[in-house]
């Protein structure tokens, strides 16, 4: 053809420069993160070894007992989803409501919440006793031609945590194909061809047609509405199941509205707390800038005034306005043996956060990454209150055994925290952490304004 | 010199890519498409291609699901093996209602995704445009626009005329498969 090839390194760049993100992934790891990895890598490695002690001497190896039947298993389940939740639900709402922040944090905000409830959804498979035998919840023409009992809840657990994986999965995925494309281009220029093929298989052949985006567009969005009302689903079911018992601290019409609401400093404090973490080991202070920064620390901040006001609350039914008995199981929360740990969570999740209105310390990586984990330990230490405290004092007339955990269910949970880490590493080397094209459109959109 | 399957233009902005668009869409172009780092809803519309289809799938999926899911647990339970349980309706409809409500919005989910792959013909191995040069960047920081020429009556020399009318970085073919 005639020679219309014109060169193309002179003239200047139209689109936001989302090259530093791009080159993360291709880059040679360091010492500090092969040292992080092995690290998580160990804590897997014991969770397979806890699992298998699980598996060969049954939950005998846990703290458990008549009446405290529910220990670890539950207080960390419910705890993973609550962070799993609440980044989701900050993800969902920057997608629908197309707001700024979303090109920052919202790509790892949906891997953390991927990651939790990953190690979440150990949790309800292990304390199940069998847990070998978990397929039976699921409706199989088994051979006794026996059915699940559908009036029953453990069916809610089997399907909400399943759709709650795959559909958190799903929108981080969704979001993720065109800038895996990004990647598959990437790698292919640099001559790499085995990467580029790896990135091509998961980007599925996108090739940035206008057609293709306006359909992906319509994807990611729906994906992130159909989130909205699962994740309070997912979280209420849970505390539902608490309230349908008979003890007289759990049977509480608040409960669900309870734990969503001290979920969410937990969930934000970590997102805030992997945003500073990440904006400073991979220097990406273009991408996720001071003003992301300190919107998702006065959000924390935020959401941690709802717990205090939420703990208010439950003080005043729990103590004044209930019955007798519930405001002596209350009273048992408050100031039994597990005092502390009621007291930490109110500490930790609803008062300390509130230090992020202060810019200087939402800003600050040295501050925000120790208060945004607070706020997740004191929310582990809230449902240890929940689950375990509020049956000290029981109403029947038999021995009566404290809940300790055993070094079992300290190692599952270890395991559990390895697991989510190592996730979260293989995310932040794998793929790109900030979400290319959203960064490109947003760019591009606010200077058509 | 054989045929190209056909000739696509590179740009530095989706301002110009657009111009190219509507031009060759008011030519009368019917094979054609356009490529960028980013969602340009405007170019999707001179496609004519809509979102809504894919929501139409997704609902559609959630529905079905909700109905199987209900269906299931009404048949299982109550036709084919009923259990007294401290004489408790069989029919609980209270009870069947969260898991009818998750399993609906997992197929709807998946529908999402799966309804956008079809509709988009992904995921597919090789496309023609591929080929074209420079064309990586279009998945960073370039906007393309291809006229195909597998029609009677539109040539590459037809398409190479059109699209010079434009402030394009380069016009090349895009090699037959």
């Amino acid at each position: 053809m005639s020679g219309a090839d014109m060169p193309r390194a002179a003239e200047e760049r139209e689109v936001a420069d989302t090259a530093p993100v791009a080159r993360i992934p291709l880059q040679r790891f360091g010492a500090t993160y092969w040292i992080a990895l092995s690290a998580s890598a160990a804590g897997v490695v014991l969770l397979g070894v806890t699992v298998a002690t699980l598996l060969r001497f049954g939950t005998g190896v846990w703290g458990t007992n008549v009446p405290h039947v529910w220990g670890f298993d539950l207080i960390n389940y419910v705890w993973w989803i609550g962070i799993a939740n609440a980044a989701s639900l900050l993800a969902v709402v920057l997608v629908l409501r197309r707001h700024g922040l979303r090109t920052a944090v919202n790509r790892f905000a949906e891997a953390a919440a991927l990651a939790a409830v990953v190690a979440a959804g150990l949790y309800p498979i292990l304390h199940l006793g069998r847990p070998w035998l978990f397929f039976w919840v699921f409706p199989y023409p088994a051979t006794y031609q026996v059915w699940p009992q559908f009036r029953s809840t453990l069916i809610w657990d089997f399907w909400g945590i399943t759709a709650h994986v795959l559909v958190t999965g799903l929108f981080w995925y969704i979001g993720l194909i065109p800038d895996l494309a990004t990647m598959r281009d990437r790698a292919a220029r640099q001559g790499r061809l085995v990467v580029a093929r790896l990135y091509g298989v998961f980007a599925l052949g996108w090739r940035g047609s206008v057609c293709h985006w306006s359909r992906h567009q319509a994807a990611y969005r729906l994906v992130a509405a159909l989130l909205l009302p699962l994740l309070l689903a997912a979280q209420t079911v849970v505390a539902l199941e608490f309230a349908t018992t008979l003890v007289p601290d759990w049977h509480q019409a608040r409960l669900p509205l309870h734990v969503v609401v001290t979920g969410l400093p937990s969930g934000l404090g970590l997102v805030l707390a992997l945003a500073a973490m990440l904006r400073r080991t991979l220097g990406l202070h273009a991408f996720i800038d001071a003003g992301d920064m300190d919107l998702l620390s006065r959000l924390t901040a935020a959401a941690s005034l709802a717990s205090l006001w939420i703990y208010a609350e439950g003080l005043l039914f729990g103590l004044v306005l209930e019955d007798a008995v519930a405001r002596e199981a209350m009273l048992v929360r408050v100031t039994g043996t597990y005092a502390a740990y009621y007291w930490a969570g109110l500490l930790l999740t609803a008062i300390l956060p509130q230090l992020l209105w202060s810019r200087r310390i939402g800003l600050s990586t040295a501050t925000a990454v120790p208060l945004g984990l607070c706020a997740a330990a004191g929310a582990w230490f809230d449902r240890y209150s929940i689950v375990v405290a509020g049956i000290e004092r029981t109403n029947l007339p038999v021995a009566r055994p404290l809940y300790v955990p055993s070094d079992a269910e300290w190692m599952l949970l270890l395991g559990t925290g390895g697991l989510f880490v190592l996730l979260l590493l293989l995310f932040a080397r794998l793929v790109p952490v900030v979400s290319m094209y959203e960064t490109r459109h947003e760019e591009a959109e606010s200077e058509a304004a | 010199m054989t045929q190209p399957a056909g000739m696509i233009a590179e740009f530095a902005d989706a301002e110009e890519m657009l111009a190219a668009l509507r031009a060759a869409r008011k030519a009368g172009w019917r094979r054609l498409d356009a490529y960028a780092p980013y969602p340009v809803p405007e170019a999707a519309e001179l496609l004519a291609v809509r979102g809504w289809p894919v929501a139409a799938i997704t609902v559609a999926a959630g529905l079905a699901g909700a109905v199987l899911q209900y269906g299931t647990q009404y048949y299982l339970n109550v036709v084919d093996y009923p259990i007294n349980v401290g004489g408790r309706p069989l029919h609980a409809w209270p009870v069947f209602l969260p898991a009818t409500y998750i399993v609906a919005v997992l197929w709807a989910a998946i529908a999402a995704l799966v309804g956008m792959l079809v509709l988009n013909r992904l995921p597919r191995l090789h496309h023609p445009v591929f080929a074209a040069p420079g064309f990586d960047r279009a998945s960073e920081d370039r906007f393309f626009l291809c006229l195909f020429v597998d029609e009677p009556g539109f040539d590459a020399a037809h398409a190479e005329h059109l699209l010079r009318g434009f402030d394009a970085l380069r016009i090349s073919p895009v090699p037959a498969a």
